[in-house]
């Protein structure tokens, strides 16, 4: 069985700024993995580990997300190998684009029974990349997973739905996004630190990829930023709870926030 | 001259932090005010490999540089200062000890155990009338056939008595002083080895430090450490690198007091505006982070020589010295900051106070770092 994490290499959006202009300054932003990815690395690891399967990391990206520390990030939280798309094209890549590319990344390493990502990524968090890479692949997508065990051909994977549990039984191979408190991520030990530098780093060359050209072009042409509002700064004296949670609410009525 | 961490110390320092926020952080309030060891952390520090940072992997340990250990322990410290001196004191005083001057058989007995954190090791040097004139112990080791009987008591003892090997510095020829002075490796069930009552600290609570006391206790020969007379030498050059260890411990206290000063600053609303806006509080903030910056670098400096066989000991009790005073000047300016709260246990900094001021004391205290200093700048 092999199965492939989808991992992000990016900026932490609270070390970010918002110029005036709309834009976003990321340069003071440290890089790293998604807050989410160490999520799913965690769920395919320990289906991995159950299942005996290959667990493979891929990524693609602008400028840093070959860089040796993204790579020894990634692989130090245990995964088997990665393999990496780096080109400066990729740097501000839509969904669209970046599935594409995965997709490609997939076909190439071949025979991948399963596809896992995280919840969202953390500097766009819009949720698509899963679920558009599963259509260039032609496979089902399943979002809010928050379980998954079996074996290749024959998994069981459980979603959050509202409620309750949604079980299913996937036939083939498919793209789950594991919702964010799917598991709990194994902090990794010193010699898996110092492992990771040992371990394959697949580097490929975006061109070679043969992507095919997306049919509509999409280009952002503006930005706003919302006004910031005052902060009331109001203190509340928590000695006495009951009147602390009194005033609370009467602060948030006359703030028209009740 | 390279500032920069490697990738490996970076991932580290980040990988110790998500341990430490998550695990550790969580429980150091109440450590202190329970006065309790973190017992049930030791196996997750363990799993970790932060038990045995810098001892080869094929003797137990991680395999990790110096500036990876002293980073670990820094992070823990931040988190918990009491956690940061367990890992400390294991891996420096009673670990490396054994690793430097033990036999084989010592290795095979103890080295792999010790550096994978499945048992906890102690140092026991200091007597109650012998602090920093360490020469002046009075703990006696007599051999007696395949035997030598250890009496006498140590005091101020980390780990114990939950660790399980204690290495022991006896007099085996009183009259020579320091050159009468042995080490030996003592294990804890051994007959005639108790542990008394822990001490009721200013700091550093939720690490144990109680006396130990040796009554006619039989230890076998071959529990002696780098041969008769040695155990001054033993004992000098273990402290030279567990220094190293408490200036990161202090840089850890420093670093929380300063990431608390910072939030609180920029939280908290005083003439309209948050006094982080005002510059009686950007002036404390400007010199802590310079002085945090200032240790940071002699402690990194001082591990970086031991990754490079170079002398260390001189740069080790600069590092000390300099992160440990540090960490009590900041600290206080980190309550000043807070103002009233910063008085009460609803802050961590009154806490990172009490820890700082230790690290000025113990493993050498500022006046003897000093004298390690000036008798270097002095040759």
């Amino acid at each position: 069985m092999r199965i492939v994490v989808a991992y992000k290499w990016t900026s932490d959006p609270q070390e970010a700024t918002v110029r005036a202009d709309g834009t976003v300054d990321w340069s003071r932003a440290k890089p790293g993995l998604s807050a989410y990815d160490p999520v799913a690395i965690e769920l395919a690891r320990q289906l991995a580990e159950a299942a005996g399967a290959e667990l493979i990391g891929v990524t693609a990206g602008g400028k840093g997300v070959a860089a040796p520390i993204a790579s020894k990030a990634a692989l130090s939280r245990g995964l088997d190998r990665v393999v990496i798309v780096e080109d400066e094209s990729l740097a501000e890549a839509g969904r669209s684009q970046l599935a594409a590319v995965l997709a490609e990344v997939i076909r190439h390493i071949g025979d991948v029974d399963l596809i896992v990502t995280g919840d969202s990524s953390v500097d766009v968090a819009a949720k698509m990349v899963p679920t558009v890479l599963a259509g260039e692949l032609g496979w089902p997508a399943v979002a809010e997973v928050t379980a998954v065990s079996g074996q290749a051909g024959a998994l069981r994977v459980e979603r959050a739905i509202p409620g309750g549990v949604q079980v299913l039984e996937v036939s083939g191979p498919a793209v789950l996004a594991a919702s964010a408190d799917a598991a709990v991520p194994r902090v990794p030990g010193m010699k898996e630190v110092l492992a990771a530098a040992k371990k394959p780093v697949e580097l490929l060359d975006l061109a070679a990829l043969k992507v095919p050209a997306a049919s509509v072009v999409m280009t952002v042409t503006g930005r706003s930023r919302p006004e910031r509002k005052a902060r009331k700064g109001q203190l509340i004296d928590t000695t006495d709870p009951a009147a602390a949670a009194a005033e609370l609410v009467t602060a948030l009525r006359e703030a028209g926030a009740l | 001259m390279d500032f920069e961490l490697t990738d490996e110390q970076e991932l580290i320092r980040e990988a110790v932090r998500e341990f430490a926020e998550a695990e550790v952080a969580p429980i150091a309030a109440e450590l202190d005010r329970d006065h309790r060891f973190p017992y049930e952390l030791l196996p997750k520090l363990a799993e970790l490999n932060l038990m045995g940072m810098p001892f080869p992997e094929k003797v137990g340990g991680a395999g990790a540089d110096e500036v990876s250990y002293v980073i670990a322990v820094e992070e823990l410290s931040r988190a918990c200062a009491s956690t940061g001196v367990i890992v400390s004191a294991h891996t420096s005083l009673a670990t490396w000890p054994i690793y430097k001057f033990g036999t084989e058989a010592q290795h095979e007995r103890y080295l792999h155990d010790l550096a994978s954190g499945r048992r906890l090791g102690a140092f026991a040097l200091t007597e109650p009338a012998a602090g920093t004139d360490a020469g002046a112990g009075t703990c006696t080791a007599i051999l007696s056939g395949d035997e030598y009987i250890l009496n006498g008591s140590k005091i101020f003892i980390t780990n114990a008595p939950f660790a399980e090997v204690y290495i022991v510095f006896a007099k085996t020829d009183p009259a020579k002083g320091t050159r009468g002075m042995s080490a030996f490796i003592v294990e804890k069930n051994t007959p005639g080895f108790s542990v008394g009552e822990a001490e009721h600290k200013l700091g550093i609570r939720g690490s144990s430090t109680p006396p130990l006391y040796f009554s006619d206790c039989h230890i076998p020969k071959d529990a002696l450490l780098d041969g008769e007379g040695y155990g001054f030498k033993v004992a000098m050059q273990t402290l030279d690198g567990g220094r190293i260890g408490i200036a990161a411990q202090a840089l850890g206290i420093a670093q929380a007091a300063l990431d608390a000063s910072v939030a609180y600053a920029k939280e908290r609303v005083q003439f309209g505006k948050p006094i982080a806006d005002l510059q009686a509080i950007q002036w404390m903030i400007a010199d802590m982070a310079t002085e945090i910056d200032a240790a940071r670098l002699l402690v990194y400096r001082a591990a970086s020589c031991i990754d490079n066989d170079r002398p260390y000991s001189t740069e080790g009790a600069m590092a000390k010295l300099f992160a440990s005073e540090t960490a009590t000047r900041v600290a206080g300016k980190a309550i000043q900051i807070h103002g009233g709260y910063g008085y009460t246990e609803s802050y961590p900094v009154e806490r990172n106070w009490r820890d700082a001021k230790i690290t000025e004391i113990y493993e050498g205290t500022s006046e003897v770092q000093r004298m390690v200093i000036a008798r270097s700048a002095l040759r």
